[in-house]
């Protein structure tokens, strides 16, 4: 992975961008308008202002940690898909708690984002529990966690955690002392980003150069081998999950303490999800997975801009992302096939 | 050979066949056209049963089978090969290396095709296996197909092969008639063209009895009552051993009679029963890599690959393992001086300490293990089929390494299922059969002696 020629990674990222660009095309002229219009409100959208740029890293910043938080988790052999669940179990805790924590902003904050930490790392524990003692698949697992997590927080949000001024499926919000102020004026982008993108460092360099990355890596490409030289295998991983599952965790804190300063329901638009996604295409690399959130984000600011501009349906540029991915896949898939 | 059989690409040539261009792209488009490898590791489906990956494997297969239709192509592959392939309802993971591989060479000959490449396929058979191989690549050869064998072996060359082309690093040193030379001949040939030099042919190996009597009455490995758990082996029955510092005990075995899983019980890969204590420490019997190394045990796995080195890491990250230098970040000096130091102290082949671990040949990779498990000095080592599939030189060099390490006081318990390979060791030996050890028999003893009593008809 981090060992992949340079010549492969240019040949897998021209394929890629042809093939996204070709998609971009051909949803701008199924949609009547002129591709080149379409592609303009697009950068427009992502970049093209401070409010549009905000709005990119705004978005940017849960996807980033999840997206990181699936590398971690990915290098060290665990198949997380289950950072959605984790996601929201971070936002849910972070709702829960907020309220509740007064005095001295910092404070309740730093307690917000342990809290949200905290609980993203438990939610992981049943899937662990059951790979490790009953052999259950955590892919398996994981989904279905998902699953309960997203019940949960419609059930919390009906119910203890509901706001008692209102009627509205909604916790209460956090106090505005407490949440993230923006970081210039005419743009939503906090600090949070900042955090995140420090994190994505944080994580590449524990797994590229301390002796704990070394051996989680060692684990994640041979299991069987590192058992055998006496790697503690299973400690490796369970660390490795509920790191991943922090990180996303975190991502749900972030996004309550600095987006939407409340839960409420349905509250994910696929965080988790969006973030497997920019692993793969990083090829599980934390700086080129959170590069590809970043990247994905920026479509998906670019793409509102580009419906309110030119009418071309902003679902259609979700189609987008995942040509791209699945472009990475097969063109990285091929190459591979042909060096070996 | 890889390449002709559409595993992998070539990078520049061409493969002819009855005079016409040759080349798959994949491996099913060269079954399909009659020729078929079978690979040193066999590439069989581990979840799968024994009957499923042979119908996987024979091309006339039809789309929809009954199981009772693949029950019975097991047993008919079974009986005109005279292979022993296992239950056909067993899965292929939980079986031994030497079934898989005979599975796959069974699996081969089910289509029998045109040109047929085997790749080591005597490493894990017995010799009577070995005999009833070799008459039936003889019964395709004469009945108009190709048969091209790869062997380290030069008894076999001459055994089976009308022609025979010496290979050494990728170039081709001699292709005639096997009646037109001599194996003496090749056999020079081979370890001239192997530049064996450095140590390789340093076989005196000193007496270990006058080491272990110097070191009397400490014990290095002591199993007593002792028998591996694994459901789908053999039963093996309790054994009751001890090594003493400097000892070398050799355990003689075809695969499938328990031998390799003593081994790994003893490295804390399969849980077992009764008691092992490596240096004077118990071991839990639940089965833990970790005690046994805590302990100052080593261990150099069967499957050098899978098991004994993470192939996309590099060599200094692999000997760094499983205790990286470093207290917060990984000290690469030390990571690189470090496998310099090792590569250069075993003989390995390679071009950087950077170069991944997987891009070595099989020999070289074989002593990075060795040179990984060695660096901490051991109490005790444990080897399955250390020289299995090398070359002669990296044999030769691999058997003298563990040598030094027992005449510097470490204990060594090596399986192997090569009565020539039990040899070169000089020790004492055991035969394993069924999971029953046999009495301790010395050095000298015949090779014949020691076949006969592998294959039960003794003992």
């Amino acid at each position: 992975m981090s060992r992949e020629p340079v010549v492969r990674r240019f040949a897998v990222a021209a394929a890629a961008f042809s093939a996204a660009a070709a998609a971009l095309v051909g949803l701008a002229l199924l949609a009547g308008t002129s591709p080149l219009d379409a592609v303009r409100a697009l950068a427009e959208g992502a970049a093209g202002s401070r409010a549009a740029l905000g709005e990119t890293l705004t978005r940017a910043t849960a996807l980033v940690l999840t997206a990181v938080g699936a590398s971690l988790a990915f290098r060290a052999g665990v198949l997380n898909i289950g950072l959605e669940g984790q996601f929201l179990a971070g936002a849910a805790a972070a709702a829960a708690v907020g309220p509740v924590l007064a005095g001295n902003p910092p404070a309740a904050r730093a307690g917000i984002l342990a809290a949200a930490a905290l609980a993203g790392a438990l939610w992981v524990l049943p899937a662990a529990y059951l790979e490790a003692r009953r052999g259950v698949p955590e892919v398996l697992s994981t989904i279905l966690l998902n699953l309960v997590a997203a019940a949960a927080v419609s059930g919390l949000v009906r119910g203890p955690l509901q706001d008692p001024g209102g009627d509205y499926p909604q916790s209460r919000a956090l106090p505005d002392a407490v949440r993230l102020a923006p970081l210039a004026a005419g743009s939503r982008v906090t600090a949070a980003i900042l955090v995140a993108l420090a994190l994505a460092l944080l994580v590449t360099l524990l797994l590229a150069g301390t002796p704990f990355g070394l051996k989680m890596r060692a684990t994640g490409l041979a299991p069987a081998a590192a058992r055998a030289i006496g790697l503690p295998h299973a400690r490796l991983r369970l660390l490795a999950f509920a790191a991943s599952g922090a990180l996303a965790g975190l991502a749900g804190g972030l996004e309550v303490l600095a987006v939407t300063g409340r839960l409420y329901d349905p509250f994910s638009a696929g965080a988790g999800y969006t973030g497997i996604a920019a692993a793969l295409l990083g090829g599980s690399h934390p700086l080129a997975a959170a590069s590809s959130a970043i990247l994905f984000a920026a479509l998906g600011a670019g793409s509102s801009a580009m419906q309110r501009d030119t009418g071309v349906p902003s679902a259609l540029a979700t189609i987008v992302p995942g040509v791209l991915v699945l472009a990475v896949l097969a063109a990285r898939a091929r190459l591979a096939r042909r060096a070996a | 050979m890889s390449i002709a059989a559409g595993r992998l690409a070539a990078d520049s040539g061409e493969i002819l066949r009855d005079g016409a261009l040759a080349s798959y792209r994949d491996p099913k488009g060269a079954r399909r056209a009659g020729l078929v490898l079978v690979p040193q590791h066999d590439l069989l489906i581990g979840a799968a049963t024994v009957a499923d990956n042979l119908a996987f494997l024979d091309p006339a297969a039809p789309f929809f089978e009954s199981s009772r239709s693949r029950r019975a192509r097991v047993r008919r592959l079974a009986e005109s090969y005279g292979l022993e392939l296992g239950a056909a309802e067993a899965r292929v993971d939980g079986l031994p290396v030497g079934t898989r591989q005979r599975i796959e060479i069974a699996g081969a000959l089910a289509g029998d095709p045109d040109v047929l490449i085997l790749d080591e396929p005597t490493a894990v058979l017995s010799p009577d296996e070995t005999a009833a191989l070799f008459a039936s690549l003889r019964r395709r050869a004469d009945a108009g197909a190709a048969v091209v064998l790869i062997t380290h072996r030069l008894a076999e060359v001459f055994a089976g092969a009308d022609r025979l082309t010496l290979l050494a690093r990728g170039r081709s040193v001699r292709t005639c008639r096997t009646s037109e030379t001599t194996p003496q001949e090749i056999g020079g040939l081979l370890l001239a063209s192997a530049e064996i030099g450095e140590r390789g042919n340093d076989f005196h190996p000193s007496k270990h009895a006058a080491q272990s009597a110097a070191n009397a009455g400490t014990t290095s490995l002591e199993l007593s009552g002792f028998a591996p758990k694994q459901a789908r082996a053999v039963r093996a029955e309790r054994i009751s051993l001890s090594l003493s510092p400097g000892e070398l005990l050799v355990l003689l075995a075809i695969d499938g009679n328990g031998a390799d899983t003593i081994a790994r019980a003893i490295a804390g890969l399969e849980p077992f029963s009764g008691r092992v204590e490596v240096g004077g420490t118990p071991l839990p019997p639940s089965g833990d890599p970790l005690a046994f190394r805590a302990a100052g045990g080593a261990f150099v796995p069967a499957d050098r690959r899978e098991e004994g080195l993470v192939a996309a890491l590099s060599l200094a990250e692999n000997l760094a393992l499983p205790n990286p230098p470093g207290r917060v970040l990984l000290d690469r000096a030390a990571m690189r001086a470090h496998a310099e130091e090792r590569l250069g102290a075993f003989g390995v082949r390679h071009a950087s300490p950077a170069a991944l671990a997987g891009s070595l040949s099989g020999g070289n990779q074989q002593k990075t293990v060795l040179a990984r498990e060695l660096a901490r000095r051991p109490g005790v080592l444990v080897a399955v089929h250390p020289t299995r599939g090398l070359d002669l030189a990296s044999a030769a060099a691999v058997t003298s390494r563990i040598l030094d390490a027992c005449r510097s006081g470490t204990a060594a318990l090596v399986v192997t299922a090569d009565p020539d390979e039990a040899q070169l060791f000089d020790a004492p030996l055991r035969v394993v059969y069924r999971g029953r050890l046999s009495a301790a028999l010395s050095p000298g003893t015949p090779a014949a002696a020691l076949g006969r009593l592998m294959a039960g008809l003794e003992g």
